[in-house]
């Protein structure tokens, strides 16, 4: 300790103070008339940690199954666009195909339709060499 | 455990003759300690009644990682402060006193004592780490608990304390050999 040290805690120690009979009553008596404030208990969880381990584990799970169902399902979605490309195939053949008169009843009209048709389909084939 | 630490126990289970024993060893040095930061004698006494019982009341707050007696002048600081108040008495009027309650208790010497030549230089908190760490030997990290202060403010302004006591013990011998 330095000189400045020693004087400050000399000098604390020359500062004379007792504690009267009076204020040590006094003190007494009012710690005697007071009551300690009692911690506040530990609030235990409601549910215990295995609870919750379940209910993750439950959540996590239905989560992947509704995944799982959602990507089994889209392949099927996805194979009914095909379809609407092979419609588009008879509007080609159109273009070289006769026009027919509806001059006729609707199954004559039908029928001759068909004909056509095939008539179309056959040409289409020969000439891409099928 | 220690004996500080069984009395602590029993205290907070309701045991005040058990407190009143852990406190025994502190009210003086309290005392002390709040007649420099209280208008007078009568002020100080009140203000170490009420640290006690308020330590006593919420001693289940106290955390065993501190010192007991860091807690205990924590309180007791608070405490003067609250008594003295921002309006009933200024610093200033503790530090002109010439009769004040401090200067009532320091025993005649030739020379001056230093503490009340501290508390006319320094501020109030400056003043209270000062005293901490050189009349009731804490450390830099009880005194910034104490005051509720980084350690980096409490180490500044011990040095700045000390430098301040020192320039005016020197600026005083100076005089004194002309």
């Amino acid at each position: 300790m330095d000189k400045l040290a020693d004087r400050l805690r000399d000098d604390a120690a020359r500062i004379d103070v007792s504690i009267s009979d009076e204020l040590d009553h006094r003190i007494e008596a009012s710690l005697r008339a007071v009551t300690p404030e009692v911690e506040p208990p530990v609030r235990q969880p409601a549910r215990s940690p295995l609870f919750w381990w379940a209910s993750t584990i439950t959540g996590v799970a239905a989560a992947l199954a509704v995944i799982a169902l959602v990507n089994m399902q889209a392949p099927e979605e996805t194979q009914i666009a095909p379809p609407a490309a092979i419609v588009s195939v008879p509007q080609m053949i159109d273009i070289n195909a006769e026009s027919v008169m509806l001059t006729a009843p609707l199954q004559q009209e039908l029928e001759n339709l068909q004909s056509d048709l095939k008539k179309a389909e056959e040409k289409v084939k020969r000439d891409i060499g099928l | 455990m220690s004996d500080e630490l069984q009395l602590i126990a029993a205290a907070k289970a309701g045991s005040a003759d058990a407190f009143a024993d852990l406190v025994r060893g502190y009210r003086e040095r309290l005392l002390r300690f709040l007649l420099t930061r209280c208008a007078s004698m009568a002020d100080a006494e009140d203000a170490l009644q009420d640290t006690l019982i308020a330590s006593y009341k919420y001693l289940h707050t106290y955390d065993p990682r501190w010192r007991f007696s860091t807690w205990l002048y924590r309180i007791a600081i608070r405490n003067a402060a609250k008594l003295r108040g921002p309006d009933l008495v200024e610093i200033g009027d503790l530090r002109d006193e010439e009769n004040g309650p401090l200067q009532q208790c320091i025993a005649d010497s030739e020379s001056e004592n230093l503490w009340v030549t501290a508390r006319q230089l320094l501020s109030d908190e400056v003043f209270a780490a000062m005293w901490l760490r050189y009349a009731e030997d804490m450390s830099v990290n009880d005194i910034s608990k104490a005051l509720d202060r980084s350690q980096s403010w409490t180490k500044v302004n011990l040095m700045r304390g000390r430098r301040a006591l020192e320039t005016k013990l020197n600026s005083a011998a100076e005089r004194a050999y002309g």
